[in-house]
């Protein structure tokens, strides 16, 4: 892993709370798919580990952002799936715009100028 | 399907002591092992391979569980007000001007249109109804405003399902007030239907809402109600089963009562019963859940 790499992956990790709940926007879904699509998103470069999404999920769960429900899979181990709240919902909304304009803010001292992209 | 995962899962465990909250993750992780693992076969490893891959990928299970075991008894043991003050969320300054705004708004719409209605100032209908609408519009703002603030012990409520709220108050206020122009008598019978409409769509609208409704509680309120003991209701079910029969009964002769009421001097004295009925009610709660206990080993005969 590059010194690059290790910079972005440190910045998705102080993240992982709203992109969890940013996946669970879209449904209900188990542990293994919410990694998958965070995987997916960041087209595998860097990966949130697993025990960091665990240690989420239960802290998002106990803060009450989001709830559990035991799936009803009769192959193979039971899946644990998560669900949005209500409370989650407006916590994403208000980490969302906290990011927005905190993107805002280091975009400009950092002098990232948008035709760069 | 892949039986190392289950032995590799049982070791990663090993000399964990299983409470209920290691066998939930247990679970969990098994389900979630299974689904990598199904993956990495599908690209091409071996069964035993994607086991091992898949639990080397997880780490170690113990961090996990040491890191929710601390945190939540050394917060359950604090005294409310230092819980409250802690978490303590001020009001926002523009939603206290706005809610000021919206009560007075109203007020103000109710009271011009009943007094509209009632002919104590000459308006015509037209702008009676615009009033009770800017009255209702004002309740439903307050009502929509106040449902997405961030409170001490409450998370705010999503735009769109505060906006929910606001509509339902909306149509219900707004038929109320027609039931008003309708028993006023300045607006002829078939305006009940506005009346009817509005009101029945707030209470679908209501309904619906209240049954997705989420907890919105914040996490230190419930720790601090599951640190609650339970009422007399939750402790004895056949003290709640009882009420519950008290209760029909009560509102049974109440309704005979207002029947009766109706039929004999006439339909604004029914109130009256209603409120009755109420009082007796919330009299009969008082006393089934919170009197004194009586002690068990004197059976009251």
């Amino acid at each position: 892993m590059t010194k690059d790499d290790a910079f972005a992956a440190d910045l998705l990790r102080g993240h992982t709370d709203t992109i969890v709940l940013g996946v669970l926007r879209r449904g209900d879904a188990y542990g293994f798919e919410i990694y998958k699509a965070i995987r997916d998103a960041t087209g595998g470069d860097y990966e949130i580990k697993e025990a960091t999404l665990y240690a989420t999920y239960r802290r998002l769960e106990k803060d009450g952002l989001v709830e559990s429900y035991w799936g009803d899979e009769s192959q193979g181990g039971r899946r644990k799936y998560y669900r949005i709240t209500d409370a989650g919902r407006a916590v994403f909304g208000s980490n969302v715009a906290a990011w927005t304009a905190t993107r805002r803010i280091i975009d400009s001292l950092l002098d990232v100028k948008e035709s760069q992209q | 399907m892949n039986i190392d995962i289950h032995r590799l899962l049982d070791e990663a465990f090993l000399g964990i002591e299983m409470t209920p909250d290691a066998q939930d993750l247990k679970e969990e992780v098994r389900a979630n092992l299974m689904a990598r693992a199904d993956e990495l076969e599908a690209a091409g490893a071996t069964p035993s391979d994607a086991a091992h891959q898949a639990v080397a990928e997880l780490g170690d299970v113990r961090e996990l569980l040491e890191e929710t075991a601390d945190a939540a008894p050394s917060r359950a043991s604090d005294p409310y007000t230092a819980l409250v003050q802690r978490h303590h969320v001020r009001p926002n300054p523009g939603f206290v001007v706005r809610a000021v705004v919206w009560s007075i708004v109203a007020v103000v719409g109710t009271t011009l249109a009943i007094l509209g209605a009632s002919g104590v100032i000459p308006l015509p209908l037209g702008p009676q109804i615009g009033l009770f609408g800017m009255a209702s519009t004002g309740l439903a703002l307050l009502v929509g405003d106040s449902l997405s603030q961030e409170t001490t012990t409450n998370h705010p409520m999503p735009q769109n399902r505060a906006a929910g709220y606001f509509l339902a108050t909306l149509l219900g206020a707004y038929g109320l007030g027609f039931v008003a122009l309708v028993a006023f008598g300045s607006m002829p019978v078939w305006g009940i239907v506005f009346a009817a409409l509005g009101v029945i769509a707030s209470i679908i609208l209501f309904s619906f809402l209240g049954a997705t409704q989420t907890n919105r509680h914040k996490a230190w309120t419930r720790q601090l109600a599951a640190a609650t003991p339970p009422n007399r209701f939750e402790r004895e079910p056949e003290t709640a089963a009882r009420f519950g029969v008290y209760t029909a009964a009560i509102w049974l002769v109440t309704f005979a009562v207002i029947a009766v009421l109706v039929f004999t001097v006439g339909w604004w004295w029914a109130p009256i019963a209603f409120v009755g009925g109420c009082t007796l009610m919330m009299l009969l709660l008082a006393r089934m859940m919170f009197a004194p206990e009586k002690k068990s080993d004197t059976p009251a005969r």
